[in-house]
């Protein structure tokens, strides 16, 4: 058998002869020119309003025997009352769990399971969701499954129990993983803990949630007007309008207006926060501020930014916090934005202990460099060629073309918002992208919070701020 | 790498992954559309044509996984995988005759500063010294650098989902592009597998470093997983971390890093898997051109270590500050052995959806667990794995009581034959899983490469369907008997710790 260094010795013997060997076998990435990337056959997606109020997205697409389905309900758990957080969220579970007026949920979950089809339904922060999957010839047995579990959810005692039991599971839990505490917590310093947009089920708000509120919730948001519903796959479009107007007939529209939620406030404050955890060798590190939202006309300028500071393996953090400096795996950041109430700004990484205080510098460092330098022109095209390159991937599957168009429909979006962010990001210009930071970033004003082991850190924290606020996370017992 | 993770969206919302049948008319058409060929240094590629978007995933799969190292140099695999985007002679260099020097240079001191520092008595002055040369080194080989050319000109001209990962049996590089950019993966991947240069090894060990403190040292389960897998294995490397061991972390150096390369990474150990909307004569021509380059070299030989048959129970306990764990594994065959399917069928019946034994027994009827469920193959598939069992208690129950009612399902699976309908329900599935993975060409790319890679022929893929289909109930009682034995058993949980 041969050596190590025998292979070693063969192959650069080999290369050698070659040269840098691209001459003879193909040519180096700089030599190379490209065909035209051929259009995308951008699918047409056919849009219905039905007597009801329901709105329907529908795409024909024959590759595969499925037919898909999702939809968006006018709902969310900002609209829950603040001593039952977690409502919405159980409602969504045990709407399906629980099953309809007529049948079982164990009844459903044997029906679908045999048929290796799926019924599933949810509420996130403000919007409901269902969805089914089929082969196509289940459809009408799909399809009659989503439109009762939407219309006449059961709402049984049992399975409410059997989800209390498992979310007093996960509020216990979630204090086990340091990544969790410091995505939670540090959002509860930018919303506020009581804010929609940041509260916590706990174990008394779970205990006070009845089966009379799952109904109750459900009666006043649940309509046809409320919702909008996206099919596609293997089926005539035609017949597929016929065929949900029927299994949706007779559903009364809700009438109720939506609940007022509480706007966002923020004044930058400039905090230091610490989470004590003794258990790990490697400090959670989140510091930023209040972000922003789409329709903000520096909403381009800031994708664009987003690239420079934290785009993939290119962009600033990973370069300069990982590659370089070899401080973190991990490590992330950006200025969000949402569809209507503001993101977050923020910059975090995974380090170990004995380098907290260094990595947090570092992080603040790349956020001073965005306000106070100019992106490099390399920079910049960098950034709107990875994006405008990667355009075609928005369009790769019909799924995501639906999805798209459904929730720009939602959030009140033209529906070529996609095609208008291309455009804008085509002419960004590298003052463009220095005003959007200049505006919208505050090194000097940001939070910092740390999930970590202090007393392994390099510097105590109390070099970064006046005060250091020790966050106390112990998980509040049934009664208080 | 494996995690068991405690998100809600994983362990409550029991998100029914499958999907309706196809029939065997739609699996041999789709099977016609794929195309393979060999080149003659033995690269094997395997092509399927998807036109459906102008767009297409390239994936190398390297036969090569953590348990290919040897002892004392955990963590190689993974980290050559980093450093495998770090650019070749000609990518990512100002000057690759200067740098070259530099690096030798930069080598040969680390040796000297390893020896040093594994001295009994560590001589401080020296080492210092040789801390300060490596440093300067380092500075000056960083002058010499296009930092990171391999990954902006990738992304610069559309790669998506530019990654690579690292399990005990394959390490895969893939990324998807528009399909006009065919050939400059060509040139890069084809480079980077050529004449590939480790440069920023010694910083990239660092963030290595740091992987393990995330995956392993500062996450409850991952130091359950650690001591688990350690109490399973006595001898196979499937009782390591994919991450490897600090100390080896430490000690490896960048001449290892090229060994390794050198011996695992020639043409007849790589499987390159290209989904999408190709031309399969265009991409062979391609394929000669470019990966036609790599000298051919012998495929590594696998590992020959065989676990030694476990003669007793094993329990190991963690106590730790996190909530109750509990996870039980059972020795099994690879993924070659004639009862694989049959695990499969176990795996659903067990295992998956809410009509699942576990999950109606433990969750559902009894309470006694959040969630729980069952699934084959840890470390790995290509060696003899571990079936394993788990369950995270409810709040207020305890491990014991999940061991309980698991025990009871494993040994209702021993004396009952599992009904007609929970049988025709796992076939079902099997065909409603496969026909969705059609749809996705990073999918597909993996598990054809994968197919390919372990058992040799990526038509596998599509004869797992008739595999199961032949499993009767009989045979899975037969299998839960010869495996759910005591002393092939171990049991593994995280016990609350009360002080802070």
């Amino acid at each position: 058998m041969k050596t190590v260094v025998q292979y070693m010795a063969v192959l650069w013997i080999v290369a050698g002869l070659m040269g840098c060997g691209v001459e003879q076998g193909g040519r180096p990435y700089q030599d190379l020119t490209y065909p035209e990337l051929r259009d995308v056959a951008l699918p047409a997606v056919q849009r219905v309003t039905l007597p009801n109020g329901m709105r329907l997205l529908l795409l024909e697409d024959h590759e595969l025997p499925l037919v898909e389905m999702s939809c968006r309900m006018r709902v969310g758990s900002i609209y829950e009352p603040a001593d039952k957080t977690g409502l919405a969220e159980i409602m969504g579970e045990v709407m399906r769990t629980g099953g309809t007026e007529s049948r079982t949920g164990d009844d459903l979950d044997e029906l679908l399971e045999m048929n290796a089809a799926s019924v599933e339904c949810g509420i996130n922060l403000d919007s409901g969701y269902a969805s089914a999957s089929s082969l196509k010839e289940d459809v009408d047995l799909v399809l009659g499954v989503l439109a009762d579990v939407l219309m006449h959810p059961a709402f049984p005692e049992d399975k409410l129990q059997l989800a209390r039991m498992q979310y007093h599971s996960v509020i216990a839990r979630r204090n086990d993983s340091a990544g969790d505490i410091a995505s939670r917590e540090f959002k509860k310093l930018i919303y506020g803990a009581d804010s929609v947009y940041a509260r916590e089920m706990e174990h008394a708000t779970l205990d006070a949630i009845t089966c009379e509120d799952l109904k109750t919730f459900h009666s006043r948001f649940y309509g046809p007007n409320r919702m909008i519903l996206g099919v596609w796959g293997d089926f005539d479009s035609k017949e597929m309008v016929k065929k949900i107007a029927d299994a949706f007939a007779g559903w009364t529209p809700v009438t109720q207006t939506l609940p007022e939620v509480k706007t966002v406030q923020y004044d930058y404050p400039s905090t230091v926060n610490l989470v004590e955890k003794t258990d790990i060798n490697q400090s959670n590190i989140y510091l930023g501020h209040i972000g922003g939202r789409m329709d903000d006309p520096d909403y381009f300028a800031l994708v664009v930014m987003n690239r420079i500071l934290g785009g993939g393996f290119t962009g600033r953090l990973f370069k300069n916090v990982r590659a370089r400096a070899g401080l973190a795996y991990s490590v992330f950041g950006r200025y969000s934005a949402n569809y209507d109430y503001p993101g977050l700004m923020f910059v975090g990484c995974q380090t170990q202990s004995g380098s907290t205080v260094k990595a947090i510098r570092g992080m603040v460092h790349e956020l001073e460099q965005m306000v106070t330098e100019k992106a490099t022109p390399e920079e910049l095209a960098i950034a709107k060629e990875s994006y405008l390159n990667t355009f075609v991937f928005n369009f790769d599957t019909t799924e995501e073309v639906v999805s798209r168009l459904m929730t720009y429909d939602y959030y009140g979006y033209p529906e070529d918002f996609l095609q208008k962010t291309k455009q804008a990001v085509e002419q960004v210009s590298v003052d463009d992208v220095f005003r959007a930071a200049k505006k919208h970033l505050h090194p000097d004003e940001v939070q910092i919070l740390v999930v970590g082991r202090s007393e392994d850190f390099d510097e105590s924290l109390s070099a970064l701020g006046p005060e250091v606020r020790a966050l106390d996370i112990t998980i509040p017992g049934p009664d208080s | 790498m494996m995690r068991f993770r405690l998100r809600i969206l994983e362990c409550l919302v029991i998100v029914v992954l499958c999907s309706p049948l196809g029939t065997a008319q739609d699996l041999a058409a789709f099977e016609a559309k794929v195309t393979e060929f060999s080149l003659d240094n033995g690269l094997m590629f395997i092509v399927l044509e998807r036109h459906e978007a102008p767009v297409v995933t390239c994936l190398t799969m390297a036969d090569v996984g953590s348990v290919d190292e040897a002892r004392g140099r955990t963590g190689l695999a993974h980290l050559f995988e980093h450093m495998a985007f770090k650019g070749t002679r000609s990518i990512g260099t100002r000057d690759y005759r200067a740098e070259k020097v530099v690096l030798a240079e930069q080598d040969r001191v680390f040796e000297a500063l390893r020896l040093a520092r594994a001295q009994p008595v560590p001589d401080a002055n020296r080492v210092a010294d040789l801390e300060s040369q490596f440093q300067a080194l380092e500075q000056e080989s960083q002058s010499l650098l296009v930092h990171d050319e391999f990954d902006e000109v990738m992304q610069r001209q559309g790669g998506h989902g530019l990654n690579a990962s690292t399990s005990f049996d394959q390490t895969t590089y893939f990324v998807s592009l528009p399909s006009n950019k065919l050939e400059l993966w060509m040139s890069m991947e084809s480079d980077r597998f050529l004449e590939p240069v480790l440069r920023e090894f010694y910083k990239e060990k660092n963030v290595v470093m740091e992987e393990r403190r995330m995956r392993v040292e500062s996450e409850p389960v991952g130091r359950l997983l650690e001591e688990f897998q350690a109490m399973c294995y006595l001898a196979h490397p499937y009782g390591t971390q994919i991450v490897g061991y600090m100390s080896d972390l430490e000690a490896l150096s960048r001449s290892d890093g090229e060994a390794f390369f050198t011996q695992f990474y020639c043409p007849s150990n790589l499987t390159v898997a290209i989904v999408g909307d190709v031309d399969p004569a265009q991409v062979k021509a391609m394929a000669q051109t470019y990966f036609g380059r790599i000298p051919s070299g012998p495929k590594p030989a696998p590992v020959h270590t065989t676990e030694p048959e476990q003669l007793a129970q094993r329990t190991v306990v963690l106590e730790d500050m996190a909530q109750p764990l509990v996870l039980i594994g059972y020795h099994k065959g690879s993924i070659l052995h004639p009862d694989d399917a049959v695990f499969d069928a176990i795996t659903d019946i067990l295992g998956e959806g809410r009509t699942s034994r576990l999950y109606r027994a433990l969750v559902r009827d009894s309470q006694v667990a959040m969630y729980a469920s069952a699934f084959p193959g840890l470390a790995g598939d290509k060696y003899p794995g571990l079936f394993v069992f788990y369950a995270y208690p409810a709040q207020g129950q305890t491990n014991e009581d999940c061991l309980k009612a698991i025990d009871a399902e494993i040994t209702r699976l021993k004396e009952t034959l599992v009904a007609p309908e929970e049988l025709k329900k796992a076939k079902t599935r099997a065909r409603g899983d496969l026909i969705r993975s059609l749809a996705s060409n990073e999918g597909l790319a993996q598990r054809l490469a994968l197919f390919q890679s372990v058992t040799g022929d990526w038509r596998t893929l599509f004869k797992q369907l008739e595999a199961i289909d032949r499993v009767t109930a009989e045979d899975i009682q037969r299998v839960a008997q010869e495996t759910f034995v005591a002393t092939h058993r171990t049991v593994g949980m995280i016990k609350t710790a009360q002080v802070n």
